[in-house]
């Protein structure tokens, strides 16, 4: 019986698994290019004319472009940090809910989704203006909060509604605390989603252009904006450089973090 | 799978304290946990939105700001042949990439919680680094690849799939391959959320009851992340709708989305009170949809449990 | 490959059971254990400490709201209109500390002035925008008794009408709407109709712009670019729906690119840096004004209603007033400049002969300066919504 369904399970396995895979590689089939036109001597990303580094000396120089990817890395934190920490309380909030208020509070979690951001800016920028606030990183990161908060609300609560309530109860029942049962169980369980919901976040702040176009002001010209305000002008391999380092960033993170649990499985095999 | 709410009060922790104030506290609990997503919500969406719903029955100043005052105009501008073609493509096309990506997105996340433990941040990492990369030049990246004579005609010219030069661009499938590549991690981490809170013993055990490998996934584990799977629908769908840059690089801009629409509308046209209009026209068939689904999907789970 | 999805997700779980009596509490313990928590640290650790090292050096990104002194300024601008070689030079001589925001059209930036808090001392308006801003009551005359240098400007920009007298803004740049062509598919052309020939089609490009768009629906009809006219404006709706044909796509990111590699044959183009690198370094690239006329177009200074940083503005505006400095407008950016003192000051002669930066006088003869269509603006929408959506 047990071989039986190990044998079925075996090909569609693989096969999903190396789909799996293949949307990766996917994924990184334009990173490729990239990264490769950042080396183009050329002042034009499209026309190879050599190979050359000048574009990383161009990049270091350029002020503007840092502040920008400064601006937006800032933005990105903050605004996933806020909208993560929200979506979580939100979970474990409306987990307390009737069906008939937990249907009305996603409902409106999912709101900004649905009002195309052009709107949801301008309106938000008279918002502002009616208020008198100045526009600047707090008006930004409000913006961002707006966008990011779906995400991460439905990813977090659609996680959380899938954990088994009966370890919360059990726990409660063997007189765990509120805050022990969420350090202990709530918490270790929804890490990856919670995880998941930080990394989508930022990056859906990082890209973000319509929202920041709007709720930005004096000296918060974010990196997608200043990159599409290059258009005018034509964008040069510059840009793919700073794509280029990254990409190469998260690497070295990964490869730090990965070269770290080697060490730690090594430790752990002697002790 | 229902999460009814938590257990009322800690009644073994204290049971001689009224039943009244523990419901309090536990309700005061409620709302501190719903705050601040709650705030937010009304603060900056629900106020926004009023504003909009408001202007969407202003009529225009000569400038294209608000000028006050009650009209149906902007909605009745708004129910044109050439309106409704915008509205019908768009839907098809973000359904479509929906399908596509929540297909995709269920079988990258079943194999990345497959992974080691350790491993699977990493890789979720290793998912999302490439958008890191300014939208702009990765949507380039893509023009370039799918030149006439770049890298991919050279392969398919190799092969023997093509002879030549071939026109991909622009058009409707590189437009429809950019939508997928945008929105392939929105559809994942959802679904990879809920699949890794889901016990693993659970398919092991169908799997040793007999069920084959599509009765596992069918039967067990589909059913289970389907708050995963929703979520991740609502992220692809809705957005797809709102997209303009993709469709006009990849696309060449002939066909227009609901986004496209509304751009125009809000910048071009200098006309806000029909963008607002365009606006809850489309956060209505939104509703309308997400409660037609929501309904149906309860029916159907009536019928098989 | 071993079955290793399904067994390997459920094997720590499988190990631990053996060991608890709890059917389904471990994964969780099992799961705290892991290192993922490490990496996820290491990841936000990292991010913070990059954001904070690249912040170390930068300004305060609220900075300026708060202090509302005279050694500031924040100006508004097309990217890569006023280049950093001018910001530095200006900074240097007043010790005026200069943020430039960039903005990618007039019409973001019109809703920022509008919303009365974005907190900017200068923008840069086109022409048109000019106009409706002076309408909305966003920008404010200016005080000519503080102004150093106007006499400097072409003749042609301090008397057009959009702003005859440069009442509210000063021009700095300025460009014209025509279009470009490959030489190795279509041997010369002069006229907008290249742009309605079938023979290419498939190979030709219209820029995405509405009004751009209706300059040569208009003109390849027989019209002025800046007409209102009801039946004019529907003529030009239904040249340019049957012109959507024949066209590739419409396109105003990436024609020059499109140009160059041979995949349009024709496009419809802006003057500026972007085309005139591509026409500068592609021998088969031409930029043309049409002899229909085509349109020229302005990017002005113009100071806000409720700037807050007034005397600094004029400085700034006085600064890019003198020849030396507007003549970097071309040096550095590959843009024309609007003053003709400058002219010869020019280091990049090949700029002054470049068509997609500086046009001859003789193409833009006729050339208008394109104008907010005022109520016209409905025949506009209307029947760009019908060549969009057919």
């Amino acid at each position: 019986m047990r071989s039986r369904a190990a044998r079925t399970g075996h090909l569609p396995d693989a096969v999903t698994g190396w789909l799996a895979r293949g949307v990766i590689v996917f994924l990184y089939v334009p990173i490729v290019v990239v990264v490769v036109l950042s080396f183009n001597d050329s002042d034009l990303t499209y026309k190879w004319a050599g190979f050359s580094t000048r574009w990383y000396g161009v990049l270091a120089q350029d002020t503007d472009l840092l502040a920008a990817l400064r601006v937006s890395a800032e933005a990105g934190v903050i605004s996933a940090t806020l909208a993560t920490l929200g979506g979580l309380f939100a979970a474990m909030g409306m987990a307390r809910l009737g069906p008939r208020g937990r249907a009305l509070f996603s409902g409106s979690l999912f709101l900004p989704l649905v009002i195309p951001e052009i709107v949801l800016g301008v309106a938000l920028l008279s918002v502002f203006g009616t208020l008198r606030a100045s526009l600047g990183m707090t008006s930004l990161v409000l913006g961002h909060l707006v966008v990011t908060l779906p995400y991460a609300a439905l990813i977090v609560i659609g996680a959380h509604r899938a954990l088994d309530p009966s370890l919360d109860e059990a726990a409660a029942d063997l007189g765990c605390g509120a805050w022990q049962r969420l350090r202990l169980i709530t918490l270790p369980l929804l890490k990856h989603a919670l995880l998941a919901s930080w990394l989508l976040c930022f990056t859906i702040s990082f890209g973000n252009i319509v929202m920041s176009t709007f709720t930005g002001g004096v000296g918060t010209t974010t990196l997608p904006l200043r990159v599409y305000s290059l258009l005018k002008t034509g964008l040069t391999p510059e840009i793919n450089a700073l794509g280029t380092l990254l990409v190469l960033f998260t690497f070295v993170i990964i490869l730090g973090a990965g070269l770290r649990q080697m060490r730690r499985v090594l430790v752990d095999d002697r002790t | 799978m229902t999460v009814t709410a938590a257990p009322p009060a800690p009644a073994t922790a204290s049971p001689t304290a009224p039943a009244s104030r523990s419901r309090l506290r536990h309700h005061g609990a409620t709302l501190a946990l719903l705050a601040p997503a709650g705030i937010t919500v009304v603060a900056l969406v629900l106020v926004p939105l009023a504003l909009v719903v408001r202007n969407s029955f202003a009529a225009p100043d000569a400038y294209g700001g608000v000028q006050g005052g009650f009209t149906l105009a902007n909605y009745r501008e708004l129910i044109d042949p050439v309106y409704l073609k915008v509205f019908g493509y768009s839907l098809g096309m973000a359904a479509l990439n929906t399908v596509v990506c929540l297909v995709l997105g269920y079988v990258v996340s079943y194999w990345l919680a497959g992974r080691p433990p350790q491993r699977q941040g990493i890789l979720l990492l290793l998912i999302i680094v490439p958008f890191w990369t300014d939208f702009l030049v990765r949507t380039f990246a893509w023009i370039n690849l799918l030149s006439p004579g770049g890298p991919v005609n050279a392969l398919t010219d190799a092969v023997g799939l093509t002879d030549g030069p071939a026109q991909w661009i622009p058009s409707q499938g590189a437009s429809f391959i950019g939508l997928v590549y945008a929105f392939l991690p929105t559809a994942i981490f959802p679904v990879y959320a809920t699949l890794r809170g889901v016990d693993p013993s659970l398919g092991e055990a169908a799997r040793d009851l007999g069920c084959g490998w599509w009765r596992v996934h069918t039967k067990v584990l589909l059913p289970l992340v389907r708050p995963g799977l929703l979520a991740a629908a609502l992220l692809t769908f809705i957005p797809t709708l709102g997209v303009f840059v993709i469709p006009v690089l990849l696309g060449g801009g002939k066909n227009q989305l609901v986004g496209n629409l509304i751009v125009t509308l809000y910048t071009e046209f200098r006309n806000q009170p029909m963008g607002a209009a365009a606006s809850v026209v489309l956060l209505a068939l939104m509703i309308l949809s997400v409660a037609v689904l929501g309904t149906a999907a309860r029916r159907l789970r009536g019928k098989t449990s | 490959m071993a079955p290793y999805a399904v067994t390997s997700y459920a094997a720590p779980a499988r190990a631990r059971t053996s060991s608890h009596t709890l059917g389904t509490f471990p994964k969780g313990l099992a799961m705290s254990r892991t290192t993922l928590p490490r990496t996820l640290l290491a990841t936000c650790v990292l991010t913070v400490t990059a954001v904070l090292a690249t912040g170390c050096g930068g300004s305060g990104s609220d900075a300026g709201s708060s202090s509302g002194g005279g050694k500031e300024l924040h100006v508004y601008a097309w990217a890569g209109e006023i280049p950093d070689s001018v910001v530095k030079g200006f900074e240097k001589e007043t010790g005026i500390k200069v943020t430039v925001d960039t903005f990618d059209s007039n019409e973001t930036m019109t809703a920022k002035l509008s919303s009365g808090s974005s907190g900017y001392d200068l923008v840069e308006p086109s022409q048109y925008t000019v106009q409706q801003l002076i309408g909305q009551n966003l920008i404010q005359p200016l005080d000519h008794s503080k102004i150093e240098g106007l006499g400097n400007l072409a003749p042609k920009f301090r008397t057009a009408t959009y702003d005859a007298g440069n009442k509210y803004s000063i021009p700095w740049i300025w460009g014209t709407t025509g279009f470009a062509y490959n030489d190795t598919c279509i041997k010369s052309a002069t006229s907008w109709k290249t742009l309605f020939d079938a023979k290419y089609k498939g190979k030709l490009y219209m820029l995405d712009n509405m009004l751009a768009a209706y300059i040569a629906g208009l003109q390849v009809t027989g019209h002025r670019a800046t007409s209102t006219d009801k039946d004019e404006i529907a003529q030009a709706t239904e040249a340019l729906q049957q012109q959507k044909k024949v066209l590739a796509g419409y396109n105003s990111t990436n024609y020059p690119q499109l140009l160059s590699t041979g995949q349009a044959c024709a496009a419809e183009a802006w003057s500026g840096t972007a085309m005139a690198k591509v026409v500068a370094s592609d021998p088969h690239v031409h930029y043309v004004i049409p002899e229909e006329g085509g349109s020229i177009w302005t990017d002005g200074i113009a100071i806000p209603k409720g700037a807050k940083n007034v005397t600094s503005a004029y400085k700034f505006i006085n600064y890019l007033l003198r020849p030396e400095v507007a003549a970097k407008a071309t040096d550095d950016g590959s843009s024309a400049s609007a003053n003709q003192a400058a002219r010869k000051l020019i280091k990049n002669k090949a700029a002054l002969e470049n068509t997609a930066i500086y046009a001859p006088d003789e193409a833009i003869a006729k050339a208008d300066f394109l104008l907010d269509p005022g109520t016209a603006m409905q025949y506009f929408q209307q029947g760009w919504t019908k060549v969009k959506a057919s």
